[in-house]
C-alpha cells in the first residue's frame, strides 16, 4: 500500500490537487455562496488543516496523541493576546501563535520515548494538566470567562482563503514528507524505534521535529479559530473533546494516509452539522458506531473504503 | 491502481461543488410571518436547562399565535420559532446562529442558555446586526463589550452576590450575626462563579470592618471530592458559608458538608437551594435554612400581575408543573421581543433594536419596569429574590420585603451555639 | 494537628474511592494489555443501574451490588466477544483499542441520554448524609462503606487469583498467553472472563459513586482520568500496587490544598501521571512494562 503511494506518478496528482485548490479559491467569487456556506467551508478548512497536522504525529509516526488541544489552545490564546495588545496584522499573530505552540509542543519531549497506549495516556495527562493551568492563568487567558476579540467581519470573510491556503500548504507538506527520505525514516521509527536507531535513524530528533511542526500548524489553526469566533475560552479551546476531535477526523478518514485526514475532517464537520440539525439526540451514538465500525472493519477509514471500491470497479472493468 | 488517487480528488471536488450549489443563497420570501431563531443546549451538559428554556419560548410563541399573531403595522403576522440544538458547544452555537441568520433568514434571535455559549454566539448577531434577546447568560462580561444588538433580560450575577449580602447585612445590623463576620467564599471557576465572587467581595470592600473573607477558593466544575476544600473551611472557623455552584456540584458538595459536620450561621449556594431535585437528593432536614437568590420565583404569582398570568398559563400548558426562573426569563425574553416589534410597527431589525434600547415595560420580574440601560451594556438590573428553605420543605421569598412571602431566619438555628 | 488528622482521614477515604474506581481498569490492562477507554462509560452505567434499582424497585444500593456485578459482568463479556476480541494485540493494537472502546463509550453515553435524559441524578438513602466520629473528625458513613468495599475487593481478588483454578489460569494467561494455549488453556475464554470481571468492578465503582455524587450521562470522564493515574502509578495491573497508588494520589491531592489553590489540586494528579510514565514507566512499585 505504501509502495503504491510512493510509486505514484506525481503529475496527475499534482494537477488534480492544484485544480481542486484553484477551484475552491474561485468558488466564492463565481458562485453566489450563502454566507453560511462560506463560513462553514472556512471552518472545514481549519479542521482539515488541524487533522492533517495531527496525522503527522498520529499517522506518520504512529504516536496517537489525545492532547493536541493543548497546542491548539496555546496558539489561539497567544494570537488573541497579540491582537489585543498591538495593531499587528492578524496573520502575523497566527504565525507567532503557531511558533509558540510548536515550542510548547516540545514540552512533551520526555513523553516521546513512550510508545503505543502509554504515549496516548501521557498525552491525556499533559492535555488535561495544560487545560487546568491555563484556565487558572487568569491574566493570560482571562480564566474561565475567556477572551473577547474585536469583531472583524472582513477578516472573517477573508479567513476562507487563509484557511484554504493553509490546507494547500499542509497537504503539500504531508505529501512531501510522505514521499521524501524523511517519510521513510518516520516509517522506520513507526515500525520499530529500536531497529530504526540501529539503522542510524535518530528517532529522538525526528520525533521532536514532527511534534513541533504538528503543534505549530495546529497552533496556527487555533489562532485562526480565535479570529473567526472573536471569543475564546480555555475550557473549550483546551478541552478533551477537541483533542478527541482531531483523532476522530483522522481515524474516520484513514490514519497515516495523506488524503485520509482531509476527507475525514470534511465528513466530520458536515456530518456533525447535519446530525445536530436533524438528529441531535443521536449524534454521539452515530459517531461511536462509526468509530467502532471503522476500527473493526476498515482500519484505513474512508480512504480504505474508497480504495476497496476502486479495486472492485477496476476488477469489473478488467473483466469487461 | 495508480490512478486511484486523482479520482479521490475528483470525488472530493464534486462533493464540495455539490455542497456549494446545494446550499445557494436563498431569495427572501414576501413577509408573511415574523421569523425568530434560537439555538439551545438540548443535548450535552446543559441539556436539562436547555429543555426548560425551550418550554418558556414555546409557550410565548403559542400564546401569540393563538391570539392571531403579532400586530405589525396594519397587518397581523404569525410568529415562527426555528429552534436548533447547539449541543452545549460554543463552535456549534456560533455556526448555527450563522445558519439561522444567513441560511434560514430569521428576522431576530433569542438567546441560548449559559454564559459562555451566549458570549460566543452573540458575536454573530452583532456582526450581522440582528437583535439578540437573551435571559440565560448573566455574566456581566458579556455586556461589557459595547454590543448594540445584544439585550439581556437577566440581571448580573454580581447582583446576586450583592443582594445576598444586603440581606445578611440587615441581619448583622439587627445583631443576629457577629461583627465582623468571617466569610468562606467558594466559587466554581466559571464566568458565573467569578461574578458571584465579585459581587460578594465588592460588598465586603464597601463595608469595611463588618466582614472578613477568610477563605476565597475556586473549584472545578463537576468536582467530585470537596473534602480537602471543606476541611480548609472548617479550619478557618468562619461564620458565613457562601458558595456558588451548579446543581450537581451543589448536591455533591452539600452532602459532604453535612456529613463532615459543618454548620454555619448563614449557608448559601448562590442560585441553588430551592430546587425540588436537590431537596429530594439531600433531604429536607439537610437543606433547611439554606439561602438562595434567583432571578424569579413562582411565588411572585402570589399577587396578581404578569407573574400570576405566566404561572397560570404555564401550569395549564405543562401539566400543572410550577415554572422555575429559567422558563420565566425565556418567556419574558420572547414576550419582550414581541412587544418591541409591535411597538416599532415593523420587522425592520434596526427599528426594533432602537425600540428595545429605549423601552420600559412592566414585566414579571421583581422591582421596577424592565429596561436595558445603555450604560450597563443593555443588561436588565432588576433585583434578585432571596429565598430561604424552611423546615417544612418550602422556600418562601424573604427579600426584598415588598414581594416577601415569609420571614428569614438568621443565624441558622440548626447549629449548636 | 487537628487539621492534619482531618486531612489524613479525608485522604484515606478518597483513596478508597480511587482504588475502587481503578481496579477494573487495572485488571483488564494487566491481563489483556488493553486500555479500556470505555471504563468511564461503564462506571456511568453502573451508577444508573443502581439508580434504577433504587428508584423504581426500592432496592438498597448496597444490596444491589450482586445484581450490578452480574449485569456488568455480562456487559463486559459481550463487549469482549463482540468488540475487543477482533482487535490486534500488542503495542500496535494500542491506539486501535483506545479508539474502539471510546466509540463504545459514546454509544453508551448516547443510550443513557435517550433512556434517562440529561438530568442530574443521585441515589439518596437514609444514611446518605449521616456520619460517625473517628479521631475527633466526622466521617461520612457512605464514604466509609466505599472504603470498606474498596479494601475488600483487593483481598478478594488476591484470593481469587491465587487460590482458585480459574484465577491461576488468568494469571498464567497474563504472563504468557502463547504457552497457555499450548497446555490447553482456552485463552479466549479467559480473556472474556477477565474483561467481564474488570467491567463488573467498574460497574460496582459506578454504583458506589452514585451514593456519593450527583451524576448524569456525561459523567465518567473524571473517574476515567483518576483511574488512569492510579493504574499507571500502581504499575498497570498489579492489584496491591493499585491500592497503594490510590492512597498516594489521594494523599498528594488532599495535602496539596495546603500549598496550592484548590482549583489546581487535580492538576497534580495529571502531572504525576506524566512524570511516572516518563521516569518509571513500570509504575512506582511494579516491573517495567517497556523495553
Amino acid at each position: 500500500m505504501r509502495s503504491r503511494i510512493r510509486g505514484l506518478a506525481p503529475t496527475p496528482i499534482l494537477a488534480g490537487f492544484l485544480l481542486t485548490g484553484a477551484a475552491l479559491a474561485v468558488l466564492p467569487l463565481v458562485l453566489e455562496l450563502s454566507i453560511y456556506t462560506h463560513n462553514l467551508m472556512t471552518l472545514t478548512f481549519l479542521s482539515v488543516a488541524g487533522a492533517l497536522a495531527w496525522n503527522w504525529m498520529g499517522g506518520f509516526l504512529g504516536q496517537v496523541s489525545f492532547g493536541h488541544a493543548a497546542t491548539f489552545g496555546v496558539g489561539g490564546f497567544v494570537a488573541a493576546r497579540i491582537v489585543l495588545w498591538a495593531p499587528v496584522p492578524a496573520p502575523l499573530a497566527w504565525l507567532v501563535g503557531g511558533l509558540v505552540a510548536g515550542v510548547f509542543a516540545l514540552g512533551a519531549h520526555p513523553a516521546l520515548r513512550l510508545r503505543g497506549p502509554y504515549f496516548s495516556i501521557a498525552t491525556i495527562g499533559l492535555g488535561e494538566a495544560t487545560r487546568l493551568l491555563f484556565t487558572y492563568w487568569e491574566d493570560f487567558t482571562g480564566g474561565s470567562s475567556g477572551l473577547s476579540l474585536p469583531i472583524e467581519t472582513a477578516l472573517k470573510h477573508r479567513l476562507y482563503w487563509w484557511g484554504l491556503g493553509l490546507v494547500v500548504l499542509v497537504t503539500a507538506a504531508s505529501w512531501l514528507i510522505r514521499r521524501s527520505g524523511l517519510g521513510l525514516q518516520l516509517l522506520a521509527i513507526k515500525a520499530d524505534v529500536d531497529a530504526a536507531a540501529d539503522l542510524g535513524v535518530s528517532a529522538t530528533f525526528y520525533q521532536d521535529l514532527m511534534i513541533a511542526l504538528s503543534g505549530a500548524v495546529v497552533g496556527v489553526t487555533g489562532g485562526m479559530w480565535a479570529s473567526y469566533f472573536s471569543f475564546i475560552e480555555p475550557n473549550d479551546m483546551f478541552g478533551f473533546d477537541r483533542s478527541i476531535g482531531f483523532v476522530l477526523m483522522a481515524v474516520i478518514g484513514g490514519v497515516g494516509t495523506v488524503l485520509g485526514p482531509l476527507l475525514g475532517a470534511v465528513v466530520f464537520v458536515l456530518l456533525r452539522q447535519y446530525l445536530l440539525a436533524s438528529y441531535p439526540q443521536l449524534y454521539l451514538g452515530v459517531y461511536g458506531l462509526l468509530l467502532i465500525f471503522i476500527i473493526l472493519f476498515e482500519p484505513l477509514g474512508l480512504t480504505g473504503l474508497l480504495r476497496r471500491l476502486w479495486q472492485r470497479l477496476s476488477a469489473l472493468r478488467g473483466k469487461v | 491502481m495508480n490512478i486511484a488517487r486523482p479520482s479521490f480528488l475528483k470525488a472530493l471536488l464534486a462533493a464540495l461543488a455539490l455542497l456549494a450549489v446545494g446550499l445557494p443563497a436563498q431569495a427572501a420570501p414576501p413577509k408573511a410571518r415574523v421569523s425568530v431563531g434560537a439555538t439551545l443546549p438540548l443535548t450535552g451538559s446543559e441539556a436539562r436547562i436547555g429543555g426548560f428554556v425551550k418550554e418558556g419560548y414555546e409557550l410565548a410563541f403559542e400564546e401569540v399565535n393563538k391570539a392571531g399573531g403579532l400586530q405589525v403595522g396594519n397587518q397581523k403576522l404569525p410568529v415562527a420559532l426555528t429552534l436548533l440544538d447547539d449541543a452545549t458547544n460554543q463552535a456549534t452555537a456560533v455556526s448555527l446562529a450563522d445558519k439561522l441568520i444567513n441560511s434560514d433568514k430569521v428576522d431576530f434571535l433569542l438567546g441560548t442558555y449559559s454564559s459562555h455559549l451566549i458570549e460566543a454566539q452573540s458575536t454573530v448577531a452583532e456582526q450581522y446586526k440582528v437583535p439578540y434577546l437573551q435571559g440565560g447568560g448573566g455574566a456581566t462580561k458579556i455586556f461589557k463589550r459595547g454590543f448594540k444588538y445584544l439585550f439581556g433580560t437577566i440581571s448580573p450575577v454580581e447582583l446576586l452576590g450583592t443582594t445576598l449580602m444586603t440581606w445578611i447585612d440587615q441581619q448583622q445590623k439587627a445583631g443576629k450575626l457577629p461583627k465582623p463576620a468571617k466569610i468562606a467564599l467558594l466559587w466554581e471557576n466559571t464566568a458565573h462563579g467569578k461574578d458571584f465572587r465579585k459581587g460578594v467581595s465588592d460588598f465586603v470592600a464597601q463595608n469595611k470592618g463588618a466582614y472578613i473573607i477568610s477563605v476565597d477558593e475556586s473549584f472545578a466544575l463537576d468536582g467530585k471530592d470537596f473534602s480537602a476544600l471543606l476541611g480548609k473551611v472548617k479550619a478557618a472557623k468562619v461564620d458565613l458559608f457562601l458558595a456558588d455552584a451548579h446543581l450537581p456540584d451543589y448536591i455533591t458538595m452539600h452532602r459532604q458538608y453535612v456529613a463532615s459536620g459543618l454548620c454555619h450561621k448563614v449557608v448559601s449556594y448562590g442560585a441553588r437551594g430551592s430546587e425540588k431535585g436537590a431537596i429530594d437528593a439531600l433531604g429536607v432536614e439537610n437543606v433547611k435554612y439554606i439561602l438562595s437568590g434567583v432571578w424569579w420565583s413562582s411565588q411572585l404569582a402570589a399577587k396578581p400581575g404578569p407573574s400570576r398570568d405566566f404561572v397560570t398559563a404555564f401550569k395549564a400548558r405543562y401539566g400543572g408543573r410550577d415554572p422555575e426562573w429559567f422558563q420565566a426569563l425565556a418567556y419574558l425574553s420572547a414576550k419582550t421581543l414581541f412587544a418591541a416589534i409591535q411597538q416599532a410597527g415593523t420587522v425592520d431589525r434596526e427599528a426594533v433594536r432602537q425600540k428595545l434600547a429605549t423601552m420600559k415595560v412592566k414585566s414579571l420580574l421583581p422591582g421596577g419596569p424592565l429596561e436595558f440601560p445603555a450604560a450597563l451594556g443593555q443588561q436588565a438590573q432588576n433585583p434578585f429574590v432571596v429565598q430561604q428553605n424552611t423546615p417544612d420543605g418550602k422556600s418562601p421569598i424573604i427579600f426584598p420585603q415588598d414581594v416577601a412571602t415569609g420571614t428569614g431566619v438568621a443565624a441558622n438555628p440548626k447549629c449548636p451555639n | 494537628m487537628e487539621r492534619f488528622i482531618d486531612l489524613a482521614l479525608s485522604a484515606v477515604l478518597l483513596a478508597g474511592l480511587y482504588a475502587t474506581m481503578a481496579y477494573g481498569l487495572g485488571i483488564i490492562y494487566g491481563v489483556l494489555r488493553v486500555v479500556n477507554l470505555a471504563h468511564g462509560g461503564v462506571i456511568m452505567m453502573g451508577a444508573y443501574m443502581g439508580w434504577v434499582l433504587h428508584r423504581k424497585l426500592g432496592v438498597d444500593p448496597y444490596l444491589s451490588i450482586p445484581i450490578v456485578v452480574a449485569a456488568s459482568y455480562l456487559l463486559g463479556v459481550a463487549m469482549y466477544r463482540v468488540l475487543v476480541r477482533h482487535l490486534p494485540r500488542g503495542a500496535a493494537g494500542g491506539p486501535a483499542s483506545l479508539l474502539l472502546l471510546f466509540g463504545f463509550w459514546l454509544v453508551l453515553r448516547n443510550g443513557a441520554y435517550l433512556l434517562f435524559t440529561g438530568d442530574d441524578q443521585s441515589i439518596t438513602t437514609a444514611w446518605s448524609t449521616s456520619s460517625v466520629v473517628v479521631l475527633g473528625s466526622q466521617l461520612s458513613v457512605s464514604r466509609l462503606a466505599v472504603l470498606a468495599i474498596g479494601s475488600v475487593i483487593p483481598v478478594g481478588l488476591h484470593l481469587f487469583l491465587h487460590r482458585t483454578h480459574l484465577g491461576r489460569a488468568i494469571r498464567a494467561v497474563a504472563q504468557n498467553p502463547d504457552s497457555c494455549t499450548l497446555v490447553g488453556v482456552d485463552v479466549e475464554r479467559i480473556y472474556g472472563i477477565t474483561f467481564g470481571i474488570g467491567t463488573a468492578l467498574a460497574g460496582v465503582a459506578g454504583l458506589l459513586s452514585a451514593t456519593l455524587f450527583a451524576f448524569n450521562p456525561g459523567s465518567g470522564s473524571s473517574e476515567l482520568l483518576k483511574s488512569f493515574v492510579v493504574v499507571v502509578l500502581g504499575g498497570m495491573g498489579s492489584v496491591p500496587g493499585t491500592g497503594l497508588a490510590a492512597l498516594i494520589l489521594a494523599v498528594v491531592e488532599v495535602f496539596a490544598i495546603l500549598v496550592l489553590p484548590s482549583y489546581l489540586t487535580s492538576a497534580v494528579g495529571f502531572v504525576m501521571l506524566v512524570l511516572v510514565l516518563v521516569i518509571r514507566p513500570g509504575g512506582l512499585f511494579g516491573h517495567r512494562v517497556l523495553g
